[in-house]
This record gives structure tokens, sequence and C-alpha cells, in this order.
């Protein structure tokens, strides 16, 4: 029974072990073209390197504090999931990530206007706020709000999207005036 | 001319109705611009610049001095209400103003920290009004390795955030460091970490990473949980400020100001070195030290007062010798040189009017910022009430336009995805996500001044050491660190010894 108590436990000290084998490898990874030799002073790979030599350092404290802890009974490894305050509907918040990964994907695809316009509706929706009467107007008056103030105003050249996205991007912004 | 008779000129010249419109202008730009996530108050004075030059040289100064004070305080708007810092300087206001508003005093918090700031902002401007000179010629013995050791005292403030993990936020803090080495180093122009990414070579911006990992983080919770953001009341109104809660706190706002004003004088140093070495200090100095972070009024009220007390303090080596200490006052020098003015000692003798109204117009804008402030915070209040999934749904395209706007590039969206999706594994391990933006804005800085020290004075490593004023600053750190780490370890000791007897 006490095994598997103790790969749970061992389960936190993964990140600092993750940590330091990446502040091993990355030394090694800090330049994708040759560096000139005669560099004057301590060189571009000074600080870098230092930090991650510290990194390195600190992380191998951190594990050999935590697997210390493992054999100790009453210690606990330095990292623990948090104990949520209110209950926490964990598919719920992936879902949501997943959410905001794809409008970032789409911006570029669809453009910035038609984007958020459907992640605004599908976020709504998806947080329990259905009724087409608050849905619609939210939806169509944050987008062109949104469009007037940074693209209208601000005049930031957000994405307009590719091929037919572009074109519909445009005539959107010249319906709205901003164009 | 004695100083007083020249503020009085400069009251005189400021309240005028164009002035004093152009003040209050530019202060509302700043406390929205600064609110917005990802639309800093540098990048609202940045696309203010051009609209100077139809100004007189004094109003478009006014101008640009009124956005930087708002702005300065505007980032704490969102910080407090929605744990999303406007500005890296209102990065503390999200550890004890946020826990605040979970509690439902989102109003008083809000009143807290429009106060805090206000005291700060105003002693700092008097101090500009009145000390210019004197602090000027300190602020003239700074340079490379003093900058460096600032930093370095900024970095170890970090330590103090640390509840009961020092090692857990040190591997945070330098995590950061290391992300804010991706791109081209600051002196031999080598691309790092880039992978062969040519997006990459131009670094990871802090402003990028902050919103990621705050921002997304935040809103996912706010959809998983049934939390409501908002405001109590109490008798069918909101729970505000009371006198006695400002007066409580006026120890934390005295100290606040005092460290910001000195801080703020450092060129290079700025708002978030201070507002963070300010909320270190308040955590070691209070008697509620070990309960910041759940809504400490002090720990709100320390870095508030500091934040805005680097406004009038910056514009000193600016005004009286030309240095721009931060990229706020570079845009105002840029302004000032638009319209043939040169900062510097002979500006005092040359248009000491224009002087005396620039401190004038410092001190009213603080003044005025509390109406302001209070006034944006209401508006902000308002917005609380609409449901969770709209005001989350907002907050997402809101902080990708704020991701997207830092270089006008898809590239930066999607490092901020990136950040916001390990934000959010962060939160759900408890691990510390602050110190490792705090990494990512002092590293770079860090950076720089350590080489270019080394490199002005012949790769001397004692150089940091052999100069008095950098030698005191690294002591500082030093102690400060002890400082922090003592109550740990001496209950640590405690412990033991109890165990043994």
């Amino acid at each position: 029974m006490a095994e598997p108590s103790v790969r749970r436990r061992f389960v936190p000290t993964l990140l600092p072990a993750g940590l330091l084998v990446l502040a091993l490898i990355l030394p090694g990874r800090m330049f994708s073209r040759d560096q000139s030799a005669d560099v004057v002073g301590l060189g571009p790979a000074a600080w870098p390197g230092a930090m991650l030599l510290a990194l390195a350092v600190l992380s191998a404290i951190w594990v050999a504090r935590d697997l210390w802890a493992l054999r100790r009974p009453g210690s606990e490894p330095l990292l623990a999931p948090v104990r949520e305050e209110e209950p926490y509907a964990m598919g719920k918040a992936l879902a949501g990530l997943v959410m905001i990964v794809v409008y970032g994907w789409l911006l570029s695809v669809i453009g910035f206007a038609l984007a958020s316009a459907l992640f605004i509706a599908g976020w709504c929706v998806f947080g329990g706020v259905r009724n087409p009467l608050v849905l619609v107007p939210v939806t169509l008056i944050g987008t062109v709000a949104l469009l007037w103030l940074f693209m209208g105003l601000a005049l930031m050249p957000l994405p307009r999207g590719q091929g037919v996205f572009d074109g519909f991007s445009i005539w959107l912004l010249q319906l709205t005036g901003i164009y | 001319m004695g100083a007083f008779e020249l503020l009085g000129g400069g009251f005189a010249a400021a309240f005028q109705l164009w002035p004093f419109l152009t003040i209050v202008t530019g202060l509302l730009v700043g406390v929205v611009a600064g609110a917005l996530p990802g639309i800093s108050f540098v990048n609202a004075m940045a696309m203010a610049l051009p609209f100077t030059y139809v100004m007189s040289p004094t109003q478009s100064m006014l101008f640009l001095g009124g956005i930087y004070v708002g702005g300065v305080f505007g980032g704490s708007i969102s910080a407090i209400m929605i744990n999303v810092p406007g500005t890296p300087a209102s990065l503390p206001a999200t550890w004890d103003g946020y826990a605040m508003t979970k509690r439902g005093e989102v109003k008083r918090a809000l009143a807290i920290a429009v106060t805090a700031s206000a005291t700060g902002g105003l002693v700092s401007a008097l101090m500009l009004a009145f000390l210019s000179a004197p602090f000027a010629s300190f602020a003239l013995k700074f340079s490379q390795p003093e900058f460096f050791a600032a930093t370095v005292l900024g970095l170890a403030s970090v330590i103090a955030i640390a509840k009961d993990r020092p090692l857990v936020t040190l591997v945070s803090l330098v995590l950061g460091i290391v992300v804010g080495t991706v791109g081209v180093d600051p002196l031999y122009g080598q691309a790092r970490f880039s992978f062969g990414v040519p997006e990459m070579e131009s670094g990871i911006r802090f402003v990028v990473v902050m919103i990621g990992l705050f921002a997304i983080g935040e809103v996912v919770d706010l959809l998983a949980t049934d939390r409501n953001l908002r405001p109590k009341t109490e008798g069918g109104k909101q729970i505000g400020a009371k006198l006695a809660d400002i007066l409580g706190v006026k120890g934390a706002i005295l100290r606040g100001t005092g460290i910001g004003c000195l801080i703020g004088m450092i060129p290079g140093a700025g708002a978030t070195p201070g507002a963070v070495i300010a909320y270190g200090v308040e955590k070691q100095v209070s008697r509620r030290g070990a309960e910041f972070g759940t809504g400490v009024e002090a720990g709100l009220a320390a870095p508030e007062a500091a934040k805005n007390a680097t406004t009038g303090a910056a514009m000193v080596p600016l005004l009286t010798l030309g240095i721009p200490g931060s990229a706020a006052t570079a845009i105002m020098l840029a302004a000032m040189m638009l319209h043939g003015v040169n900062p510097g000692p002979l500006l005092f003798i040359m248009d000491p009017t224009m002087v005396y109204t620039i401190f004038a117009a410092m001190i009213i804008a603080n003044v005025l910022m509390i109406g302001a402030g209070i006034g944006v915070a209401q508006l902000f209040s308002t917005l609380m009430r609409t449901p969770p999934a709209i005001l989350a749904a907002f907050i997402i395209v809101l902080s990708v336009i704020g991701a997207y706007g830092v270089r006008n590039n898809i590239f930066d969206v999607w490092v901020c995805l990136a950040f916001g999706v390990l934000g959010w594994g962060m939160k759900r391990i408890g691990f510390p996500s602050a110190p490792l933006v705090l990494g990512v804005i002092l590293g770079p800085l860090a950076e720089r001044y350590f080489l270019t020290s080394l490199a002005n004075s012949q790769q001397d490593w004692t150089v940091f050491v052999t100069r008095p004023i950098s030698a005191t600053i690294l002591a500082l750190a030093g102690v400060f660190v002890l400082w922090s780490l003592w109550p740990g370890l001496a209950g640590r000791l405690l412990r033991r010894r109890t165990r043994a007897t």
C-alpha cells in the first residue's frame, strides 16, 4: 500500500528534475549559427551560461531535498497540487484552454474579426450565457467596438486572415467605416 | 526668484483653461491605457507623441506628464480587479489587491491603491519641485555598475515574495532570467536560443509573458469555478475604504513613497523595481508580514505608493541632466527635443516658467488622479457586474490584442498563449509565476548593465565593489536577502532545538 503513495509523492519532483535536464542540455543549444572566435570580454554565452548553471544547481538541490523528504515520514516535497478553495471543473478548464489556443491559431487564418466573434460567442455559450438576446448583441457590438478601438483609432494592423477571409475582413472594415 | 514664487507662477500657468484640460485629458488617457492589459501607458505616450506637434512645448509636456502619472496608477486597476497587471509595476498589486477583490472588497482595495498612489506621486512631485538640484547631482554619480547593483537589489527583493519556499522562488526567478536571455544579446549582437526561428531572434517580450501567465490562467479559473468577482455590499452599499483604513496604512504609504523616490531617481531602475522592493521591505517591517499575499492592506499600499513616487523622481534626471531614466521619460525627452527644448541645467535658467509649470502640472495631476482613478475604477467596477463568461471572453480578446500589439506580430500571440497554458499549469501545482515574470523583466537589464560595466572597466570584476554606491547597494541586497530569509531560518532552528529538548 505504501508504494503507490511514494510514487505519487515523487511526481512533483519531476518538475525540478526536468528543469535540471533542461539546464544541462540548453548550453549546447544556445547558438544556431557558428560564433566568431575572437570575442572580446566574456562573450554572449556568459550570462545565459551562468544563469543555466544557477538553474542546474538550484534544481539539483531541489531534487535532492525532495528525495530526502520522501524518505522521512512527515516531510513533504516542496511542490504539491494546490487545494482549490472552491470546486474546480478540470474538464471545463482544459476545454477552455483548447478554445483559447484554437482562437490564437484561427486569428491568422480567418482574421481577427471573425475569429474574435466566434470566440466570444463560443466562450459565452460554454460559460453558460445562452440567451440569444444577450449573446448576439454582446458578440456583434463587442467585435465591432474592438475593431473600431484598435484598427480604427489605434491604427493597429490586426490580422485580416487568408484568402477569402482577407476579402471578407476588408469588406467588413469598409462596411464599418474603418477603411 | 525663489522656488515658491516660481512654483506659484507654474500653478497660475497650469490652471489656465487649455493647460488644465490638457492635464485632465492626459490623465484619463493614461489611466485607461494603463488599465487595459498589454496596452501600456508607454504605448499610449508613444501614440500621443505625434499629437504634441500641434501643441506648445509646455502643453506637450503637460499632456505626456498626465498620461505618465495616470498610466502608472492605471495598471493597478486591472491588477486588483481581474488579477491581470496592466503594467509590470502593477504586479505587486495582484498579490494583495486581487485577494481583497476575491473577498468582495474591490472598492476598498481600489480606494487604498489610488490614495497610496496619489500620495506617493504627490510627494515625489513636491520633491521634484524643491529638491531637483541636489538629487540630480546625486543621480549623476550613478553609472553602469550602480545600475547593475540597483537591478540586483530588485532581483534580491523577489526573495521577500517567497512565503516559506525560497528555493522554489529562486528557481522561478532564474528560469525567468533564462527566458529573458532569448534573442540577440545586448553587447555582441549574437542571437541566443533562437533554434533557427527568425522571430525568436528579437527575443521574448516581458509584456507577452506577463499577459500569458496572468490573464489566461485567471480566465480559465473563472470558467472552471463559480467564482464571483462582484463587489460585496453592506447595507446596499459596496464595501469601501474608511478613513481609518487609509490611516492604518499611512506607515506603509510613507515607506513606499521614500523607496519609490530613491529608486525612481536611478536612471534605468524605474517603477517595477521600486514597487517590488517596497513590497519586500513592507513584508519584513509589517507585523502582518506573514499574512502578505492574502489581502493585507499594507501589502497593497506600499508598492502602490512606491510606483507612483517614481514618476516625479524619474523626472529629476530628465529635467536637470537631460538623462531619461525610463521609456516614458525617453518619450518626454523626445517631445522636448521635437520642440527644440534641450533639458539640462540651462533649462532652469533659460525657461524657468516652463520647468515650474511642469512641476505644478505633476502636482495637479497627482491630486486629480484621485478623482480620475476613482471614476475609471467605478466604470471598471460596473464591468465586474457582467456575467463572468462575458467578462472572461473579452479579457482573452484584449490580452491577445495586447500581445499582438507589442510588435504587431502573430508570433507574440503564440508565445503569449504558450505561457498562458504554462501559467495555468504552474497555478495548479503551486509553482510561483510572479518571480518568473520579474526575472524576464529585470534579467535583461541586469545582463546589459553587467556586461557594459565590465566592458567599460576593461573586464575588471572588482568594479562592482570598489565603487562606493555600487558596493553599498550590493551590500543592501545581501542584507535584504538575509533579512527576508531570517524568520524562516530562525523558525527552523527553534523547531530543531525544541525537538532536541
